[in-house]
């Protein structure tokens, strides 16, 4: 078992997030941290990448200020099966709360039109 | 022989998908006002959206990221979102002025009103963005593009004095009666109308799209290669061409008719409907691209789904962004603003624009982490570095030279 | 807490003294072996490897946990464009060498010797205590 030293600011914020079919999902907006046993973080014990925070978290990161913990949708680090240049999941995208904007606006708006369901590389 | 006609096929739309409505305009004015003195500008334009273009391509392919995740990347969320504002913006102006190309070429061609083509050019846009497969729509376009060759044909048929073409060309002898403020004005122009920030958005999405081959990537790269040089012919062709006819008759470029007079009186009505339909054509490509390019943006900066290959459904906002976009283009072409001032004030703030995407892609394409093997070898870098100048001091006199000069007048 | 708690964090030393701030958290991935990582078929995926899209030669690493291991803390906040100052590239010139110039002083501790986090009242911001006899380790990712 190998290690590869990464820093997150460098190397996992901002970066794209991928579900299991290639399809973007959302970008790494924080990393949650974890101590012992999922636990508190303390100073001095041994801490881990528990999630990946994704969410809105722009206008706080432009403006200032934290959002809270309930309105950032969050990915399990379990659920992340590669790091690249981005950060490629092992679930589908649809099982993930993390976009129901993408999902609102499928529903409402772009699965409404006709043929948007449809698969532009499908018949010629 | 298949390989070489797929080979043929790329180099064709690259040249005819080089010229879009900037390059028309840009080079019709400028041949109308300053001769062929600025003729090196569209070279050192072409050179530079070969590196620029190749370079984002390679960037893409290898990493699998497309410029702008790679710009929210790199510059962190609030650089990068003032980054995503100007450059959506002039997009989105550039986007406006493309649909504003087509409906002017459609009343060229009939002699409905260009304000009654505007929303019927727009749909249309928006019908093969939609539904058609793109790699079709993009090969007919640029094929048709190709006719432009129309405004060459005109110039060898007008039978110039070659001689005093080049004169002015080399070295650049501009006429005394122009400032030479709006000289350099101009050169801007001309260098934001050839190297477009739109194709280098469009370049490295499609490449990511495509996962692009090592294979795909030697083509792509013959394709610029070959195809934008042989498009900046075409653009110095329509440079010539008012040159020859306009610049001694005095005749100033304000509209389509005027860019087309020369082709008019070379060739009759014959080359006439030739060329509009490869500006139909041309712009069409072009608005394509750009409409495009306004989806990834917003996209890549904010993480959604993206891509042309991909169902609509599965790339709700991508296909929302782009719908809204067509839509604040048509806005403003229906307040009657003049799609040809539209126009000379996108390729300007082009130019403005060039240093926010160029200067992260040539520090992407020299991190390894990114790059493994790929990274930029000395040449590459050499020549990236002396753009980097150019790019930047074009950009940063855009603004200043545009209110010296009154925006050129 | 989350990593951005800890991002532009102030860190003291055992003594109070004012070191920097937190510029990014250093982690160690944990790179799983991937099944079908077999010695004697790298000829083959070789030859499938000129077809494959370039971008699966990219370095993607299959990771099961994500360790924290450090603190890098340097001179500024927000972050060092490119973080050259922690690898050696050179190009594009001069800005590689500009941002290093900008962050010089920056070092890596290792997040045993990290003695107290402190939530600040009021905004919420934290502060990092190092323990004493905290070593300043070369920033470099290797």
């Amino acid at each position: 078992m190998t290690e590869r030293l990464v820093d997150a600011r460098l190397h996992l914020l901002g970066r794209q997030v991928l579900d299991t079919d290639g399809e973007p999902v959302r970008t790494v907006d924080d990393l949650e941290l974890a101590g012992p046993g999922g636990g508190e973080v303390r100073a001095g014990q041994e801490a881990h990448v528990a999630a990946v925070l994704v969410g809105p978290v722009l206008a706080t990161r432009l403006f200032g200020g934290r959002v809270p913990d309930s309105m950032l949708p969050r990915i399990a680090w379990e659920d992340v099966g590669h790091v690249g240049t981005a950060v490629e999941l092992t679930v589908g995208s649809d099982r993930l709360d993390a976009d129901w904007v993408e999902h609102w606006v499928r529903e409402r708006l772009i699965g409404r039109i006709p043929g948007g369901r449809h698969d532009p590389e499908g018949d010629g | 022989m298949k390989k070489l006609l797929g080979v043929a096929l790329g180099i064709l739309t690259a040249i005819g998908g080089f010229v879009d409505i900037g390059d028309l305009v840009t080079n019709a004015v400028v041949g109308s006002r300053f001769g062929m003195s600025l003729a090196w500008v569209v070279v050192l334009g072409v050179v530079g959206i070969v590196l620029f273009a190749s370079m984002s391509g390679r960037v893409a392919a290898v990493s699998g990221r497309a410029t702008f995740e790679i710009i929210r990347e790199r510059l962190g969320p609030r650089a990068a979102g003032a980054n995503l504002l100007a450059s959506f913006a002039i997009n989105l102006l550039t986007l406006t002025a493309e649909v504003g190309g087509i409906a002017l070429a459609l009343h060229l061609a009939s002699s409905v009103e260009p304000r009654l083509w505007i929303p019927v050019a727009a749909l249309a846009v928006w019908l093969v963005l939609w539904r058609v497969k793109f790699q079709v729509m993009e090969n007919v376009a640029g094929l048709l593009g190709l006719l432009l060759v129309g405004f060459a044909i005109a110039l060898f048929q007008l039978g110039p004095d070659w001689g005093e073409l080049l004169r002015q060309a080399v070295p650049p002898s501009p006429p005394g009666t122009e400032h030479p403020a709006s000289y350099w004005y101009y050169a801007v122009a001309l260098f934001g109308a050839a190297m477009t920030p739109y194709e280098v958005f469009f370049f490295s999405s499609g490449a990511v799209e495509e996962r692009w081959t090592a294979k795909d990537l030697g083509t792509n790269r013959l394709n610029v290669l070959l195809g934008f040089p042989l498009g900046g012919l075409l653009s110095l062709a329509i440079a010539a061409c008012a040159a020859v006819v306009l610049l001694p008759a005095g005749i100033e470029v304000s509209s389509l008719s005027q860019i087309v007079l020369p082709v008019a009186q070379a060739g009759g009505v014959l080359l006439l409907a030739v060329v509009i339909l490869g500006i139909v054509a041309a712009t069409f490509g072009a608005a394509l691209e750009t409409a495009l390019s306004s989806g990834y943006t917003l996209a890549q900066y904010l993480g959604w789904s993206w891509g042309k290959f991909r169902r609509p459904a599965r790339a709700a906002r991508f296909h929302l962004t782009m719908i809204v976009a067509l839509l604040v283009a048509v806005g403003i072409l229906m307040t009657s603003v003049d799609p040809v001032a539209v126009t000379e004030m996108s390729v300007v703030f082009s130019a403005v624009a060039l240093p926010l995407t160029y200067v992260p892609i040539l520090v992407v394409a020299n991190d390894p982490a990114y790059m493994g093997r790929h990274v930029n070898g000395r040449v590459a870098n050499a020549l990236g570095m002396v753009y980097l100048v150019i790019v930047v001091v074009a950009a940063v006199a855009a603004i200043p030279l545009m209110i010296a000069t009154g925006a050129g007048s | 807490m989350n990593v951005g708690d800890l991002l532009d964090a102030r860190v003291l030393g055992p003594d109070d003294a004012a070191l920097g701030v937190v510029v990014d958290v250093r982690l160690a991935l944990d790179v799983v072996e991937e099944p079908d990582d077999e010695p004697g078929e790298e000829e083959d995926r070789e030859e499938a490897g000129r077809d494959a899209p370039l971008s699966a030669q990219a370095r993607r690493d299959a990771v099961g946990s994500a360790r924290v291991v450090g603190l890098l803390v340097g001179p500024r906040g927000a972050g060092s464009f490119h973080g050259y100052e922690r690898t050696d590239v050179r190009s594009p010139w001069p800005i590689p060498q500009l941002v290093r110039r900008r962050h010089r002083g920056t070092f890596l501790v290792r997040w045993e010797e990290v003695a107290a986090l402190e939530e600040l009242p009021g905004d919420g911001a934290w502060r990092v205590r190092l323990a004493p006899g905290y070593t300043r380790l070369p920033p470099e990712l290797r």
